[in-house]
C-alpha cells in the first residue's frame, strides 16, 4: 500500500442532536435487562443460602411431616436451578410469589406499598432541595469563612448520623416533648378511614386527599409527612449540599462569571443563575445514586414513623422470616433503582450533549 | 392416649381463648358501661397482627380479637366471667355420652341478609376439619366426629370419646366462630377482601373497613341476637402498631383511646404516671417456666452419671433457689406475678404446692434448703447446668429474666449456669432434639381450663419431649378429661399438680396479667379469665 495512499473517507458518524440522544436511549434501555438480571439472580440465590422460606417462616412452628409437604406443595423441594427459572418466569409475568405469613400476592404489596414509599421519597427529595441548594450556594459563595464552616460540618453530620437516630430524636423533641407533630403513621384514624373508602386510590394520600378535595385530609396528610420527610431528607441534603457547594465554587472561578461581575451583574444573580445552572447537571447524575441511599433510608424511617411503606414491610417481612416477601421487595426496590438512574442519565443526557459520549 | 392430647399446639403463642364452664375468680372491669346508649366512637390501638379473618387458617391472638368482635358462637362467656353459657344457640347439652346437642335461637340473620342455620353450623366445622390448615386450629376439634343437623335449629356434635368436659369450651374457641356457608369455601381458607365483602358477621359487629394489619373500622350490628348484647358505643376503630413504643405514645397523647396488646412492662409502668390514662389489669392465662430434659439434665437418663434421685434433687434445689417475686417486680414491673404451681392462680383448681415444698417454705427463696436437698442426695456441688432462653419469641426481657434466674440460681456456689440464647427457629428444633437440658418456655392457653395447662405437659406424650413419663400422673390426667362431677375432676387436678411438684418436669415461674392502658374518659375496659378482649362495653 502507497504510503501516501489518500486514506478512504470515513463516514461521519451521526452527531444530529435528536439521532445521538435516542441511539443512547435505546442502549441505556438494553442495559437495564441484564443488570436487572443480575440482580435478581444475586437476590434469589443469596436468599437461598439460607434454607427454602417455608423453613424460614415456619420451622419449628410445625411438625416435620407438615412443614415438608408444604415445603412439595410449594415446590421448593425441587432442584435450585428449575425453582430458579420458575421464579425468573413469574417475575417475566409480574407473579412474585404469596406471601407465606399472610398468604397476598407479593405484587398486591408491592403495588399497595410501593405509592407510600414513593410519597416518602418525594416528600424526602423535596426536604433535601430546600435544604441544600440554598445553603450549598451560601457556603461556595462564604468560601473558607466560617459560614461555609458551619455549613461543612452540618452537611457530615446531616450523613453521618443513622438515620433511626435522627427520626428518634425529632420524635422525642417534636412528638413527645413538644406536642407538635403526629408520631406516627400517615394520618390519623379519620384520614386513614377517609381514604380506605376511596375508589381506586393512587395509594399516594396527598393526591387521594386533593382529588376528595378535602382540607382537613390535606393539612392531616402533610402534617404526618413532615418528620419522616425531615429525618430522610437530611440524610440526602447532607450529600447534596456539599456537591453544589464543590460544584458551585468551580463554576465561580469561571471567566464568563468573572466576565458577568465586570459587567455590573448582580452578586445573587451570579451565584444563583450564571454559577449554579451549570452546577447542577452532576447533582442531577448523583441523584439517580441517592435513591437508592434513600430508599435504604426508608427502611429505617418508615420503621420509626410507621409509615406503612415498602421499607416498612420489608422490615416486617424479613422479623417473620417470609422469604417470599422479601424476596419480591427487594427485586423491586432493585428494579427502581436500575429505571431511577436510567432515567437521570437520560435527563443529564438531554441537558448536557456531552454525557452521550 | 389422652383424650385431648391433639389439643396442645407446642405451648407457644395461640391466642389466648375459650372459656371454662367453672366461673374463674379475676376479673377487671373499669366502670360504667351498664347502660346502652352511645358510647362515642372508639379508636384502640395494638400490636397484634392478623393472620386471616378465616377461622379455618389462623390460630392466633391478632386473628382471634377480629373474630370474637364479628362472628357468633355457639356458647360464649358474658363480660366479667368465664363461663359459658348459650351465646346464639338456645340450649346447648349432652343429650348422650358421645353425642352434644345444640339448638339455635330462631330467625338468626347474617349481616348480609342471609339466614344463619344449622347449616351453617355443620358447615362451620366441617370446613375447619377439612381445610385442616396448619396455620388453623383443626387441632381443637380431634375429639369430633361428626356434625348432624335433624332439622334448620339443631345440631348434634357426635364425639369420639364420651363425655368430654373440654367440648363446651371448644365450642366458644378459635375453632368454633360460626360463618356464613354462601361466602366462605368449603375447603380452602377464604380471603380476607371475600369474606369483608361477603359480610357474613352475625356478631356484635361488622366491618366497614378494612386494610390489614393497618385498620379496621367496626359498626355495631344490630341482628346480633347473642348473650353479650348490643354494642355501648357507635362504633369501633382498629389501628395496627408494629413497634409497642409508637403504641405507647399514642395512647399517652391520646390519639387512640385504648391500648390492647401489647405494651413493655416499663412502658405501663411509666404510663401509669400519665394522668391521661388509666391502667387496667385483669387475670392473664400465660404462664413462663423452665423445662428440664430428663435425658440431657445433670445426672439424667442419658448422661454419664445417670442418677434419677439427683436429677430430682437438682430439680429441687433449682425450685428453692428462684425468687419469683424478684423476677416479678425488677423485671417485669408486677405485670407479671409469681407462679407456684403448673396451673395458673385463678384457674378452677390452682393450688400453690412449690410454695411449701421448696425454699423458705413461703415462696421465697432459700439457699440452706437448696444444700439440704443437694446434700441428701449426695450430689457435689457446684452442680454444672446448661441454661438456654430465647429473646425473640418471649419477649426482649428474657434476657432480663434469665441473667436474673442465673444470679439467683448461683446464690450459694451450689449451681455454676452456663447461660446461653438461640435464635428461636433453631431453638425450637434443638428443644425437641435433646440439645439443651434445661431451657426457657412459655405457655399461651388454648382454652381457659386447668387442662390446659397439666394434659400438654405432663402426659406420657407431651409436647415438650422431655422424656418425664410418671404413669399415675398420665392415668389421672386422662381420668379427669372425662369426669363429670365436677367437684372430684377439681380433686384429681390437685393431686396431679401435687404429684408434679414433686417431680419437677418443669419449673414454673410467673403467671402473666392482661392490662390494658385506656384514656381517662374511657369506660367499660372488661378483661376477664375469658381472655376476650371486647370492644361492645367500651364508652367514652
Amino acid at each position: 500500500m502507497a504510503v501516501d495512499a489518500v486514506a478512504p473517507a470515513v463516514t461521519p458518524r451521526r452527531t444530529s442532536k435528536g439521532g445521538g440522544l435516542w441511539r443512547y436511549i435505546v442502549i441505556r434501555l438494553l442495559l437495564i435487562i441484564p443488570t436487572v438480571l443480575i440482580l435478581v439472580t444475586l437476590v434469589f440465590f443469596l436468599m437461598r443460602l439460607t434454607g427454602d422460606p417455608i423453613t424460614a417462616a415456619l420451622g419449628g412452628r410445625l411438625p416435620p411431616d407438615q412443614l415438608a409437604e408444604r415445603i412439595a406443595a410449594a415446590g421448593y423441594d425441587q432442584p435450585l436451578i428449575l425453582q430458579y427459572l420458575q421464579y425468573l418466569g413469574g417475575v417475566v409475568r409480574g407473579d412474585f410469589g404469596t406471601t407465606i405469613t399472610d398468604r397476598r400476592p407479593v405484587i398486591e404489596i408491592l403495588l399497595q406499598y410501593g405509592s407510600a414509599t414513593l410519597e416518602l421519597a418525594i416528600y424526602a427529595l423535596i426536604v433535601a432541595f430546600v435544604v441544600s441548594i440554598p445553603l450549598g450556594l451560601i457556603a461556595a459563595y462564604r468560601r473558607d469563612r466560617w459560614q461555609d464552616a458551619v455549613l461543612r460540618i452540618m452537611a457530615i453530620l446531616a450523613y453521618a448520623t443513622p438515620i433511626f437516630f435522627v427520626g428518634l430524636l425529632l420524635k422525642l423533641l417534636f412528638s413527645v416533648w413538644l406536642g407538635w407533630l403526629p408520631v406516627s403513621g400517615r394520618g390519623s384514624t379519620r384520614t386513614e378511614l377517609l381514604m380506605s373508602g376511596i375508589d381506586t386510590p393512587t395509594g399516594i394520600y396527598l393526591l387521594d386527599a386533593i382529588r376528595l378535595g378535602n382540607g382537613a385530609a390535606i393539612g392531616d396528610v402533610l402534617w404526618h409527612a413532615v418528620l419522616p420527610a425531615i429525618a430522610l431528607g437530611l440524610l440526602t441534603a447532607g450529600v447534596f449540599l456539599r456537591l453544589v457547594r464543590t460544584n458551585v465554587i468551580g463554576t465561580l472561578g469561571q471567566q464568563y462569571v468573572t466576565s458577568g461581575r465586570s459587567r455590573g451583574v448582580g452578586e445573587m444573580r451570579l451565584v444563583t443563575r450564571h454559577a449554579f445552572r451549570p452546577a447542577l447537571i452532576p447533582i442531577i447524575t448523583v441523584m439517580g445514586m441517592q435513591v437508592a441511599m434513600l430508599l435504604a433510608g426508608a427502611v429505617l424511617t418508615e420503621t420509626v414513623f410507621e409509615w406503612k411503606g415498602l421499607g416498612f414491610m420489608l422490615a416486617e417481612y424479613l422479623k417473620a422470616r417470609d422469604f417470599v416477601a422479601v424476596q419480591g421487595i427487594v427485586v423491586m426496590i432493585a428494579v427502581i433503582v436500575a429505571v431511577t438512574n436510567f432515567v437521570v442519565d437520560i435527563v443529564a443526557a438531554a441537558i448536557d450533549p456531552r454525557v452521550r459520549y | 392416649m389422652s383424650l385431648h392430647s391433639t389439643r396442645g399446639r407446642l405451648g407457644l403463642a395461640i391466642g389466648a381463648l375459650g372459656v371454662s364452664a367453672l366461673v374463674l375468680s379475676g376479673c377487671a372491669t373499669s366502670t360504667g358501661g351498664d347502660e346502652g346508649g352511645a358510647g362515642g366512637e372508639i379508636v384502640v390501638g395494638t400490636t397484634d397482627k392478623i393472620t386471616s379473618l378465616d377461622p379455618a387458617g389462623s390460630y392466633d391472638n391478632g386473628s382471634f380479637a377480629v373474630m370474637n368482635q364479628v362472628y357468633p358462637f355457639l356458647l360464649n362467656s358474658t363480660y366479667g366471667t368465664a363461663e359459658v353459657t348459650p351465646d346464639i344457640a338456645e340450649s346447648a347439652e349432652f343429650t348422650s355420652p358421645t353425642e352434644y346437642t345444640v339448638t339455635l335461637k330462631p330467625g338468626l340473620k347474617f349481616a348480609n341478609g342471609n339466614d344463619l342455620t344449622s347449616s351453617d353450623v355443620k358447615f362451620s366445622f366441617d370446613r375447619v376439619v377439612t381445610i385442616n390448615d396448619p396455620n388453623g386450629p383443626a387441632s381443637l376439634l380431634g375429639n369430633l366426629d361428626s356434625v348432624a343437623t335433624p332439622d334448620d335449629t339443631t345440631v348434634v356434635f357426635t364425639l369420639k370419646n364420651g363425655n368430654d368436659q373440654i367440648w363446651p369450651l371448644i365450642l366458644s374457641s378459635p375453632a368454633a366462630p360460626i360463618v356464613d356457608e354462601d361466602v366462605f369455601s368449603a375447603d380452602s381458607v377464604t380471603s380476607d377482601d371475600d369474606i369483608v365483602e361477603g359480610e357474613p358477621f352475625a356478631g356484635q359487629y361488622t366491618i366497614t373497613s378494612y386494610k390489614v394489619n393497618e385498620l379496621i373500622a367496626y359498626k355495631p350490628y344490630d341482628g346480633y341476637q347473642g348473650n353479650l348484647g348490643a354494642a355501648e358505643n357507635d362504633g369501633v376503630s382498629v389501628k395496627y402498631y408494629a413497634d409497642a413504643s409508637n403504641l405507647k405514645l399514642a395512647v399517652g397523647n391520646g390519639d387512640i383511646d385504648v391500648a390492647f396488646r401489647s405494651l413493655s412492662a416499663t412502658d405501663v409502668e411509666d404510663l401509669s404516671k400519665n394522668d391521661k390514662v388509666k391502667v387496667v389489669e385483669g387475670p392473664g392465662g400465660e404462664t413462663r417456666y423452665i423445662v428440664f430434659n430428663f435425658n440431657t439434665m445433670p445426672f439424667g437418663a442419658t448422661t454419664a452419671e445417670a442418677d434419677p434421685a439427683k436429677a430430682q434433687a437438682v430439680r429441687q434445689a433449682a425450685a428453692s433457689l428462684v425468687d419469683r417475686e424478684a423476677l416479678a417486680s425488677n423485671v417485669y414491673k408486677d405485670t407479671y406475678s409469681p407462679l407456684y404451681s403448673f396451673v395458673p392462680q385463678g384457674m378452677p383448681g390452682a393450688t400453690e404446692p412449690l410454695k411449701e415444698l421448696y425454699g423458705d417454705g413461703s415462696g421465697g427463696p432459700s439457699v440452706d434448703k437448696a444444700k439440704e436437698i443437694l446434700d441428701a442426695a449426695g450430689v457435689q456441688t457446684p452442680v454444672a447446668l446448661s441454661l438456654q432462653y430465647n429473646g425473640d419469641h418471649y419477649g426482649p426481657s428474657s434476657g432480663d429474666e434469665y441473667a436474673a434466674v442465673k444470679a439467683q440460681l448461683e446464690e450459694g456456689g451450689l449451681f455454676a449456669v452456663d447461660l446461653q440464647q438461640t435464635e428461636w427457629v433453631q431453638y425450637a428444633k434443638d428443644r425437641t432434639a435433646d440439645v439443651y437440658p434445661a431451657y426457657q418456655l412459655g405457655w399461651f392457653p388454648d382454652y381457659s381450663d386447668a387442662d390446659n395447662y397439666l394434659s400438654p405437659f405432663f402426659l406420657t406424650e407431651n409436647f415438650l419431649g422431655n422424656h418425664y413419663d410418671n404413669p399415675e400422673v398420665n392415668d389421672l390426667i386422662v381420668a379427669s378429661q372425662t369426669e363429670t362431677d365436677s367437684d372430684k375432676r377439681m380433686e384429681m387436678i390437685g393431686q396431679i399438680q401435687d404429684l408434679v411438684a414433686n417431680d419437677l418436669s418443669t419449673l414454673p415461674l410467673l403467671q402473666g396479667k392482661q392490662v390494658a392502658v385506656v384514656g381517662a374518659g374511657v369506660e367499660g375496659t372488661t378483661l376477664d379469665a375469658s381472655f376476650k378482649f371486647r370492644y361492645a362495653p367500651l364508652t367514652k
